[in-house]
């Protein structure tokens, strides 16, 4: 098998893993060497479905000793092909990559061969042969394997930028079910361990760099590796189980603030392979994962408590308004701000004004009185801005009602999807149309856009009858308890609670 | 000086462009009826400010040579480009204006846009105007300032003329200034370098086609990263090659002598594997259940394509002239 073929086994393998950054991180380059990093990262390329290719993401083997069941690369999934990369292969290959700009670095993860130790050693060679031998000062990404012993995990933190670990599913009680091999504790162990081998490193930088005698001290000639400079990120399904976003939004609020992870990432479920256990359908949540996304970006960068964006009340979040609409919609008393005077934490709280709107605006105010025209000329969305805001005393929402149910509607409302590509209106409402079918122009009100294949009742059905299978089989498990925690929290949102 | 003002244009403010509507409170300018030709550098381009001074004339269209086209009854002035001068005019833009419009006139002048070269102009008249009306009546600091009674550049307002966005005079230039610095984004994601291997050792060469002349500002960035080898890049739209040979970096204009890669030794034999590879690992990491393909064609523009080797067909589609 020639490095191509591997590449395309590999690569297919790894495309289901979903962080894909090479921000955190700014290494100079240094003359004669290859490679630099920077702070913002670069994305090279773009995949057909619009995500970025920004790192070689490929594992270094898909021979797995685990069963995870939503998993391809599974023991008992008989049909996948399977490969390996030698150490030198990958590094060849990422240097040849690099050299030709295709990529930012290297993304290494690994299904577990033969024991955890043994995979993590030879990924900890391919990144040794590139930065020591090669000289590599490029962006790595490694995936820590879970129960690897702690002297590896530290010597693949000094070769790599960033480390994660993935969470897999949202809860433990998920976990023993659909990957019966991992534990919470397996998981969350090394996570604890990175954490604070990031923050061990960070203070013995501070202190080393603290000066305690006037005398000049000499430096050293070669500067150690920072121990993942990017800091750590962590991936988890959504939607292969039942849990709600209520659930989901805590757990990757408290990773924030007790793990400080750099980024939690959602994947949306897709039915990779057949299982009794799993959701047997099509329809991927690509809404819902939008949605989530955007409740992290709130609490990331808006200055939001997860508490704020959701409550245990409505666990789920409002698929026709996004997270932060949805906030403004329940405190209309904090609106409208005014744009000229308001500090940028109530700036950023209105809809249509993002992070970088809102430091346009006090850029921009400093010299002149902003109004409508300033505003747009800003670049910020003024038509859904307008309903929250004055501009110098006077409401940019005439004409509507300011309450609940008006501003509702108009939030709400479908974006027009432009001229050209899938979401384009191609017919206007009322117009005839050769090729529609005689029942679908007979129907009143055809101007409603089209609901989402995510929202429809054969995927919420083929949604309920693996989550009662998943129930049903977590109470086999222990009968004991009277009724586990997810399935609590999830009837709520469905119709027909299972038997 | 003058005397076809008179006779020539009626009066110098009715063919002047309108002041946008939106903001009353500023006063139209009154533009001569006069045309600054310079040569489409950035030296030129401040030459041409300068000049605008030093002649005491204020420019209807400040604009390269190439590209100009005369208004009706417009006079032509061609600006000799002056180093000198340009360095002057940078220094001071620095000094009163700041680093980020200093920073925002040398992407103008990379720029494409018809009018990118007057809205800079246009720039460093507004700021420069704004610095002399102020007033230090009431500032704490006008003992000890340098610039006190308007003899030199208030340090607190330096970068205060660039940061009003929505004023006209420098709407036009921030807008210029934002395409530019995308455009160079664009460059360090979409540059695809080619292994080259002729008798006097390894060359990467690179083909881009930007919209605007980006490549001198992009050279340091792939300096940084890939130093240990020789690399060209070669911008096929404006007929400018950056060129790295090791050691420093040069531009190269190659206007009239054709492709350059006519002249470049064949690829490598590693080219076309590496390249199989690439488009392999392309096909392979997309998932066919989230196909969106607007998405794409968003944030890699569809004139990209051409010279990206993934979105090739046949393996040596990239590789011309051969």
């Amino acid at each position: 098998m020639n490095v191509v073929e591997k590449l395309e086994i590999l690569a297919d393998a790894a495309k289901y893993d979903v962080a894909c950054t090479s921000s955190g991180v700014q290494r100079e380059g240094k003359r004669g060497q290859l490679g630099a990093a920077r702070q913002a990262g670069c994305c090279h390329s773009f995949t057909p479905d619009g995500r970025c290719v920004t790192l070689l993401k490929v594992l270094m083997t898909n021979v797995c000793v685990y069963d995870c069941c939503y998993c391809v690369n599974r023991k008992s999934n008989g049909e996948m092909r399977r490969a390996a990369f030698t150490p030198r292969e990958l590094a060849d290959l990422t240097i040849g990559f690099y050299r030709r700009n295709y990529i930012e670095g290297l993304f290494l993860s690994s299904g577990v061969t033969g024991s955890p130790d043994a995979t993590c050693e030879s990924m900890v060679e391919a990144l040794r042969i590139l930065r020591e031998e090669y000289g590599f000062r490029g962006y790595i990404h490694a995936k820590a394997i879970p129960g690897a012993s702690v002297e590896l995990l530290d010597a693949l933190g000094r070769l790599a930028d960033r480390l994660s670990v993935n969470l897999e599913l949202p809860s433990g009680q998920s976990l023993g079910l659909l990957a019966p091999d991992k534990s919470r504790h397996s998981i969350l162990a090394p996570m604890r361990h990175i954490h604070d081998s990031i923050a061990e490193d960070a203070e013995s930088r501070s202190l080393a760099r603290k000066r305690t005698t006037v005398y000049m001290t000499k430096k050293p000639a070669r500067k150690a590796q920072a121990f993942a400079p990017a800091g750590q990120s962590t991936q988890m399904i959504i939607g292969a189980t039942p849990e709600s976003d209520f659930q989901i939004l805590n757990l990757s609020a408290s990773l924030y603030t007790q793990l400080s992870l750099k980024r939690v990432f959602f994947s949306a479920y897709l039915p990779a392979v057949a299982h009794p256990l799993l959701p047997a359908t099509d329809a991927v949540q690509l809404n819902r994962e939008h949605r989530l996304y955007q409740a992290d970006w709130l609490m990331r960068f808006y200055g939001f408590d997860v508490s704020e964006i959701i409550d245990e009340a409505n666990p789920f979040l409002e698929p026709d308004v996004d997270p932060k609409a949805n906030w403004a919609l329940n405190h209309l008393d904090f609106f409208p701000v005014e744009v000229n005077t308001a500090p940028l934490e109530a700036l950023l709280r209105v809809p249509g004004i993002g992070v970088r709107g809102a430091k346009l605006i006090l850029r921009a105010r400093r010299q002149s009185t902003l109004g409508e025209m300033e505003l747009r000329k800003l670049g910020i969305a003024y038509k859904r801005a307008r309903y929250f805001i004055t501009m110098n005393g006077a409401w940019g929402g005439s004409g509507v009602d300011f309450s609940r149910d008006a501003l509702h509607a108009r939030l709400a409302a479908p974006i027009p999807g432009g001229r050209h590509g899938r979401r384009a209106d191609k017919t206007a409402p009322g117009q005839m149309s050769l090729f529609e079918s005689a029942t679908e122009a007979a129907l009143p009100g055809t101007g409603a856009p089209a609901a989402l294949p995510e929202a429809s009742a054969a995927n919420r059905a083929a949604l309920d009858a693996a989550f009662a299978a998943q129930r049903a089989a977590l109470e086999a498990a222990s009968p004991a308890k009277p009724q586990p925690i997810a399935a609590r929290a999830h009837n709520r949102a469905t119709a027909q609670p299972a038997a | 000086m003058d005397t076809r003002r008179s006779t020539l244009a009626p009066s110098a403010g009715l063919t002047a462009p309108a002041a946008p509507t939106g903001s009353p409170s500023v006063a139209a300018d009154i533009y001569d009826e006069v045309a600054y030709a310079y040569d489409g550098t950035l030296e030129g381009l401040l030459s041409a400010i300068f000049a605008s001074y030093e002649r005491r004339e204020r420019p209807t269209d400040v604009e390269p040579e190439s590209r100009l086209q005369l208004r009706l009854g417009q006079r032509l002035a061609r600006i000799e480009t002056n180093p000198s001068h340009a360095a002057r005019v940078l220094a001071g833009v620095r000094r009163q204006c700041g680093w980020q419009a200093e920073l925002a006139l040398k992407r103008a002048a990379c720029s494409d846009e018809p009018d990118a070269g007057t809205a800079a102009y246009r720039f460093v008249r507004y700021a420069v105007d704004e610095q002399k009306r102020r007033d230090c009546e009431h500032c704490r600091k006008r003992l000890a300032c340098k610039g006190r009674g308007g003899v030199g550049p208030c340090p607190r307002r330096r970068g205060r003329a660039f940061s009003d966005i929505t004023h006209p005079a420098v709407e036009r230039l921030f807008r210029i200034s934002c395409s530019v610095s995308q455009e160079c984004e664009h460059m360090r994601q979409f540059v695809r370098f080619q292994h080259l291997r002729g008798e006097g050792g390894d060359l990467w060469f690179s083909r881009v086609n930007p919209k605007a002349s980006v490549v001198p500002l992009v050279m340091g960035h792939f300096v940084e990263r890939m130093s240990d080898a020789p690399f060209i890049i070669y911008d096929e739209v404006h007929e400018v090659a950056g060129v790295y040979d090791g050691g420093d970096w040069y531009l190269v204009a190659t206007a009239g002598q054709g492709d350059l890669q006519q002249a470049l030794p064949a690829p490598g034999a590693d080219e076309a594997l590496m390249g199989e590879a690439w488009r392999t690992f392309y096909r392979s990491v997309a998932i066919d259940a989230r196909y969106n393909p607007e998405l794409r064609r968003q944030f890699m523009p569809k004139r990209f394509w051409k010279n990206l080797t993934e979105m090739q067909e046949a393996p040596h589609g990239l590789v011309r002239g051969s």
